[in-house]
């Protein structure tokens, strides 16, 4: 497949971002350069990806990059970021329960690792360690069972007492008084947390710099689909002919379905049914205070997790809101829960206030896993099921489809993900790892 | 929090209840293949649309019933009034028996009216 790729013309380099013209700019007010682009959109391309989030736009980074494929269209309906990838809480980390798991997320890891120098933009990757809470003995088992996994595929990850969670964490209330106490927890030191817009927008400027054309506010109302078994001729057997947008026709032989809390609505215009319920996932932010909280951490029981940002605002999120909806409102029983929940955890902030409060859309999948490569329609592939925990794996999903759409096979690392696992019963339990994780 | 239309107890708080999820035919276990069965298990439509889904009231009657909701809006269509005459409610009560090996053998969606 690999020769029916063209390229796209690249534009001019972006200035590099560095310190020299971050001086020059600060004392001269000279403007910046616009970060990606604008395009006439081409009527066809050899690739088409829906959803201008982490996902979309790793994947059209990649394509140009690693392997020269710039034909390329990333469509979004609103903005760049705008689903998830601007709204989630930007834990990234690694310790997940099976080894498939584990060796995808630490993959990604350290893609993020060396990702401030690659995309030439300040990321503010934080690997300030990661503390998953146990309240009760079974959660302990389950901690032990993750550590002895990530530890058989060289992560740094272990179980640590009460009192070393207190050493990591002093405003944690340890002691035995409250009704879930801290039995232990599971302690990752190379998880953390990262700039989430910075990720998505040098995606996409290294994207559009060597040629990928990002067009915001095209939204997909069908995918175009001959020859399958399905009404309209779609469905498996089928073949991808292009896309139908708010703004006309597009041809592509492949159209990638990046688009998340959205996918089933996406890859049902092409006739495949996912195993994906839509669930809105919440978020709070406090007021600034003064830096307390040097780790990320997790509680599964109490349905909680926080993190303190370099400006000093807590980042509080939960497990996903139990209906399953498109909506995006908040609501207060979130709040209340949360507050109830986190104070259980550290009493003295009880004075601190909300700033805001925000949802976003997460595909949750049975398992708890992605759902990744091939569909029965040719041409038709998904890179969806990142339920609540799909931004930390932006970067080698990015990759690994790449790889898949350049090489027209799946690659190892994502073959565990295929839509077939549902019926052949080989699902990929990631529950025990990913459902308040994130 | 929605307020959700329990045909036996009137509207409730959403948190009384849990959504068991869309409401789908089960085929015969004896009579599919591996592929019909993996399908009922796990793949949605997830429109957002109406759809039919299945409640389960557990901090009230301990029912489980049908409801039609919007998965854009929220909106419940046609939401059942505890006293709706038989025939003329829009929803459909899933009585569970209390005997029987097999689970789930025994479920056997019925329409009824509040009263049952
Ligand atoms: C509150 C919250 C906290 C989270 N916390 C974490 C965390 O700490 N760590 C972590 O790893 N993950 C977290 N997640 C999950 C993570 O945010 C998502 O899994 C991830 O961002 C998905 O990225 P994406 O690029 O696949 O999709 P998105 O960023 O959601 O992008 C999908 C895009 O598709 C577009 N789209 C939809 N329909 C159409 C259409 N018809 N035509 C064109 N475009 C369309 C949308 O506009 C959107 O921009 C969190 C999520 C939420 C909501
Ligand atoms: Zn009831």
């Amino acid at each position: 497949m690999a020769g029916i790729f063209r390229r796209n013309g690249a534009g001019d380099a972006p200035a590099r971002y560095s310190a020299p013209q971050l001086a020059r700019k600060g004392l001269t007010g000279e403007e910046w350069p616009r970060v990606w682009r604008d395009h006439e959109i081409k009527p066809a391309y050899d690739v088409i990806i829906i959803g201008g989030g982490v996902h979309g736009l790793a994947t059209a980074y990649y394509l140009a990059t690693n392997h020269g494929i710039t034909n390329v269209a990333v469509l979004d309906k609103g903005y760049l970021g705008g689903g998830g990838s601007g709204r989630n809480t930007a834990i990234v980390r690694s310790n997940y329960l099976t080894p498939e798991g584990v060796a995808f997320y630490d993959r990604s890891l350290s893609l993020y690792n060396s990702m401030a120098a690659d995309l030439n933009i300040n990321v503010m990757f934080s690997e300030r360690g990661h503390l998953t809470l146990a309240h009760t003995d079974s959660a302990l088992r389950t901690m032990h069972w993750r550590a002895e996994v990530n530890k058989l595929q060289g992560i740094d990850s272990s179980v640590i007492d009460p009192d070393e969670v207190k050493k990591l964490a002093p405003s944690l209330d340890v002691s035995t008084h409250p009704r879930y106490p801290i039995l232990g927890a599971l302690y990752h030191p190379p998880g953390g947390i990262i700039r989430h817009d910075a990720v998505v927008w040098g995606y996409a400027r290294g994207a559009d710099h060597r040629g990928v054309h990002l067009h915001q506010k095209t939204e997909v109302l069908d995918i175009l689909v001959e020859g399958g078994d399905g009404p309209g001729g779609k469905g498996a057997g089928g073949k991808v002919t292009g896309v139908r947008t708010n703004k006309g026709d597009i041809s592509a032989p492949i159209v990638v379905n990046c688009t998340a809390g959205w996918g089933s609505l996406i890859s049902n215009m092409a006739g495949v049914k996912l195993p994906i319920n839509t669930h809105p996932l919440e978020a709070a932010v406090t007021e600034p205070v003064k830096v307390f909280l040097p780790t990320v951490v997790v509680s599964g029981s109490l349905h909680v997790y926080v993190s303190q940002t370099d400006r000093g605002e807590l980042v509080f999120g939960a497990s996903v809101d139990p209906l399953a909806t498109y909506s995006m409102r908040g609501s207060l029983s979130f709040t209340e829960e949360l507050a109830g929940h986190i104070l259980e955890l550290m009493p003295g902030i009880s004075k601190m206030r909300l700033l805001r409060q925000w949802a976003g859309l997460c595909d949750m999948t049975p398992d708890y896993s992605p759902i990744m490569g091939f569909t029965p329609v040719e041409g038709h592939l998904t890179d969806v099921g990142w339920g609540t925990y799909g931004f930390k794996a932006g970067p080698v999903s990015g990759e690994q489809m790449a790889e898949c759409i350049a090489t027209n096979t799946t690659p190892k690392l994502i073959a565990p993900f295929a839509l077939e696992r549902f019926s052949t019963g080989q699902l990929v339990g990631e529950k025990g790892a990913a459902a308040v994780g994130h | 929090m929605l307020l959700v239309p329990c045909p036996h107890c009137g509207p409730r708080n959403q948190s009384d209840l849990r959504l068991v999820g869309a409401t789908v035919p089960r085929p015969d276990p004896n009579a599919t293949t591996p592929e019909e069965w993996g399908d009922y298990l796990y793949l949605r439509d997830n429109p957002a649309d109406w759809i039919e889904e299945t409640w389960y009231c557990r901090a009230g009657c301990r029912r489980y019933f049908t409801l039609t909701r919007h998965q854009g809006t929220n909106e419940f269509r046609n939401p059942p009034m505890p006293g709706d005459k038989v025939g003329t409610a829009t929803y459909t009560t899933i009585s569970v028996g209390s005997s029987g090996s097999q689970p789930g053998a025994n479920i056997e969606p019925h329409t009824t009216g509040g009263a049952s």
